[in-house]
């Protein structure tokens, strides 16, 4: 491993109305990174109500009282910069990367939308965005191969009523069901500064950039508190037992699955099943990729450990076979690797780790990303500060906590298994 | 309501002075010119080895050789397999990019900067005994091949890339695409690419360029140490001469039957990127078609409603590239969105660019330019640039003051040199028999249709 350090500095305060503000100075190009975080993610969704965190971030760039339907991305693209919005299990992040001398107005963009997006609703902006919503969900999953794999997967890794056991884009018949009075309360419910963290990183003084978040953010009014996640949110780590899904369908390639409850990303043992999913099915020289991908035993083959944290979290393995290949033997080969870890040796993890550290200073780099790292660990670990932190944890994991991560979280057969089986030509 | 006014955007402040950190220059012992950037920031670094092996030298049946070669080298060594090379980038935590254009092949890596003497020795090895093991360049033969074809499917590709053949005279490198013909391709051994890489992977002619934490002279003393007894022939070839194919106006239909958009090009030859008014030329073309705000933009997408963006730009290359206005607009709109182009186009000649205009087209210039400079490797491309393109050592350092500097008559003057409304060429892909009768009715000389080839 590298003995690369890390190191910003890094202001935090709350305004009186709740809002968490994080100052990440840098003066070294006059660009600024703004990015809010909001702690809201379709694990807040009710039942009847999914995909409506979703569909709301759509919501927020339809304008609000003082700045025009689009008027997000006219106004930066104007100034040069970019901008965007995503939304995940845990939360919605909205972020602008702009020339420093235009921070003001992201700021007067952001503040606008979070003080005064109601007045700007309208029915026919709703309708338009459902439809807008329900072309995207068309498009990136139910016209896909493969497309419903993360829907089947939650359900098979999360109980019924579990937070994450729906999908972030929800289902057509709840986005259908979406009224002008859900938004509205959605808006109210979580759209508070009080639920949320805003993260202004690049070529700012301190003082003044306090200074302006207050100026435009300080007169909107702290909300209730948020209500607790719904659902059940204790489970069991590892899941209880084994479940599967076997699916036949048309198909290009006979593909599996493999999903796993491991601990939230905030869990002291989180560092090191991170970096055994790393060792195991990262890059070209993890386990999966010398073992089975590049000896031709699959195409592809991949790890994923989600970064979740309400009572879990998901580790998600795959591997595409080839096109005559038995998906029971894809499956054979992909867990004799989760289940062969016993021998897993420092050099592997060091490997991981010169990968990740690579990475995650490379990352850094770019103040948007800066910004919105520091965003996530103020909210999620209420640590801003682990931005430059994250990789001593991992680099403090030792082979045996490794071994152990490996053998209690993935060498277990209470595991999720997805098939799929391309139909036979007819 | 809010008793702050939040009815107007607000406006932006002084922009704040930054200088671009200044390359230590220096030469290895064979003469290769080696630019050190420090950026202290963080603990990464990138390395580019600029070789003078751009598509802008091959004709014929060595078209899209270069970009092969390039890409072959990620394939392995003389002393390591693709696997394994691979594997050893990864231990190291390191990656290898090779990129070919016109003008150059770079081969670039990016790390933490302690490990950057570690991955020069990997990216020497693959450039100086690269492996060209048969099954690998055939794989990379075979995805050219397959990014040829899908070019041929994409209605902009397909009116790019005419539009290039329009404009340059017979024999012109310029006139064909960068990947190569489908035939060309088909027609390569392995010896042409072993040919290729000894004429064209040479010291002579050969830059290095590094920014990061690093420390200058002890990136010197390691790059002498791996690079300073590489020896060999000039490699240098001098920049296409760009001659233009001559004519007037005209247009010339691609026909794609089943498509429902048209894709527009308006091109003829542009300038070189060494071109002396170069700063003068961007804000007069930024003006015409280069921002949001752009003449061009404002009319054919605002105020019309015809299309999704516009574009006008001038290529950067070593030799005079194709100034080119892009759009993509539905069938019943082409003729009008091709004359209200070509209105836009004469009116900023005849009347040149408003004082405002100038004024806001210069800040944002000036503005947006350190937003490309996050990375190192941003960093290191730039100054790459100026080893490839031959320009000046205070390009960089000095770019945001001739920006700012540029006046109404510099630009007004730069835009006059450099486009000729009477020698565009108008390209559009897209349904030949809807679109015909309307072009036809534009009056801006013949109408000639050709199939996709």
């Amino acid at each position: 491993m590298s003995d690369a350090r890390l190191d910003f500095e890094l202001h935090r305060r709350r305004l009186p109305n709740g809002l968490d503000v994080v100052v990440a100075p840098d003066p070294a190009l006059p660009i600024v990174g703004v990015n809010l975080w909001y702690g809201v993610g379709s694990k807040d969704e009710r039942p009847g109500k999914t995909g409506f965190a979703h569909l709301f971030e759509h919501m927020m760039f339809q304008g609000s009282a003082h700045v025009p339907k689009n008027g997000h991305f006219d106004h930066v693209e104007r100034a040069g910069g970019s901008l965007n919005a995503t939304t995940s299990f845990d939360r919605t992040n909205y972020f602008e990367t702009l020339p420093s001398n235009r921070l003001d107005l992201a700021l007067w963009l952001e503040s606008d939308r979070m003080g005064f997006m109601l007045p700007a609703m309208t029915q026919e902006k709703l309708d338009n965005q459902r439809d807008v919503v329900k072309n995207e969900k068309r498009q990136r999953y139910d016209n896909q191969p493969y497309g419903d794999w993360i829907e089947r997967m939650l359900g098979l890794v999360w109980p019924a009523d579990h937070p994450y056991a729906h999908t972030v884009i929800g289902s057509m018949e709840d986005i259908d069901g979406a009224t002008l009075e859900d938004v509205s309360d959605f808006f109210r419910t979580y759209y508070v500064p009080n639920n949320a963290t805003i993260t202004v990183a690049g070529d700012v003084d301190v003082e003044q950039a306090f200074a302006r978040v207050e100026h435009w953010f300080g007169e909107i009014p702290r909300g209730a508190d948020v209500p607790p996640v719904p659902g059940t949110t204790e489970v069991s780590l590892p899941m209880e037992a084994a479940v599967r899904d076997d699916v036949v369908e048309d198909v290009p390639l006979p593909r599996v699955f493999v999903g796993l409850r491991i601990p939230p990303v905030t869990a002291p043992d989180a560092p090191a099943v991170d970096l055994v999913s790393q060792a195991l099915g990262s890059g070209r020289a993890s386990r999966l990729y010398r073992n089975l991908v590049r000896s031709g035993k699959v195409r592809d083959a991949f790890s994923y450990a989600f970064p979740l944290t309400v009572g879990g979290s998901m580790l998600l393995l795959g591997a595409t076979g080839f096109p005559e290949q038995d998906p029971g033997e894809i499956e054979r080969l992909l867990t004799e690797q989760m289940d062969g870890l016993d021998d897993l040796g420092r050099a592997e993890l060091d490997r991981a780790l010169s990968l990740e550290e690579a990475r995650l200073a490379q990352s850094l780099e770019h103040v948007g990303t800066r910004a919105d790292r520091i965003s996530m660990n103020a909210r999620i670990f209420d640590r801003p500060e682990r931005v430059t932190e994250e990789l001593e944890e991992l680099r403090a994991v030792s082979l045996d906590d490794a071994r152990a991560a490996a053998e209690r979280y993935v060498a277990t057969p209470a595991r999720a298994v997805l098939t799929w089986r391309p139909e036979e030509a007819s | 309501m809010s008793p702050l006014d939040r009815t107007l955007a607000p406006p932006p402040a002084a922009l704040r002075e930054f200088d671009f950190p200044t390359p230590r220059t220096s030469a290895l012992s064979n003469g290769i010119p080696l630019d050190v950037i420090r950026l202290p920031r963080l603990p990464v670094a990138t390395a580019h080895l600029v070789l003078p092996a751009g598509e802008d030298r091959l004709l014929g049946d060595r078209a899209g050789l270069a970009i092969l070669s390039g890409d072959a080298l990620e394939a392995g060594t003389a002393r390591r397999s693709g696997a394994d090379l691979a594997e050893a980038l990864e231990e190291l935590g390191a990656d290898v990019d090779v990129h070919t254009g016109w003008s150059s092949t770079t081969v670039s890596l990016s790390c933490l900067s302690d490990r950057l003497q570690a991955g020069m020795h990997l990216l020497a090895e693959m450039v100086r005994e690269p492996g060209f093991d048969p099954d690998e360049v055939e794989r990379a033969r075979q995805q050219q091949l397959a990014r040829i074809r899908q070019q041929t499917m994409d209605p902009g590709s397909v009116a790019s890339l005419r539009a290039q053949h329009e404009i340059y005279a017979d024999g012109e490198p310029y006139g064909r695409g960068a990947l190569g013909t489908e035939d060309a391709v088909a027609g390569w051994s392995l010896d042409a690419v072993r040919e290729w890489s000894r004429e064209a992977y040479q010291a002579d002619g050969a830059a290095l360029v590094v920014a990061g934490d690093v420390d200058p002279v002890a990136v010197h003393a390691g790059a002498e140490a791996i690079f300073g007894d590489w020896a060999g022939h000039d490699a240098r070839a001098d920049a296409p001469a760009g001659a233009a194919r001559p004519g007037g106006n005209r247009i010339v239909v691609v026909d794609l039957p089943k498509a429902v958009q048209a894709e527009i090009r308006i091109a003829h030859v542009g300038v070189a990127r060494d071109h002396a008014e170069h700063a003068a030329l961007q804000v007069g073309s930024s003006i015409l078609g280069g921002t949001f705000s752009s003449r061009l933009n404002l009319n054919l997408r605002e105020k019309n409603g015809f299309t999704y963006g516009v574009r006008a730009r001038f290529s950067t290359r070593r030799g005079p590239g194709p100034f080119m206005i892009a759009t993509a607009v539905d069938n019943e709109n082409a003729a009008a969105a091709i004359r209200e182009a070509f209105h836009e186009v004469r009116r900023l000649l005849a009347d040149g660019p408003d004082e405002d205009e100038v004024a806001a087209t210069r800040d944002y210039l000036a503005g947006i330019f350190p937003l490309r400079l996050e990375s190192t490797a941003q960093v290191a491309s730039r100054v790459a640039e100026t080893r490839i393109f031959g320009l000046p050592a205070d390009e960089w350092s000095g770019y945001r003051d001739r920006i700012r500097a540029v006046t109404v008559d510099a630009a007004l003057a730069a835009l006059r040199s450099a486009i000729r409304p009477d020698e565009l060429v108008v390209v559009v892909s897209g349904a030949a028999e809807a679109l015909r009768p309307d072009l036809e009715a534009l009056g801006l000389g013949p109408v000639e249709v050709v199939d996709r080839t």
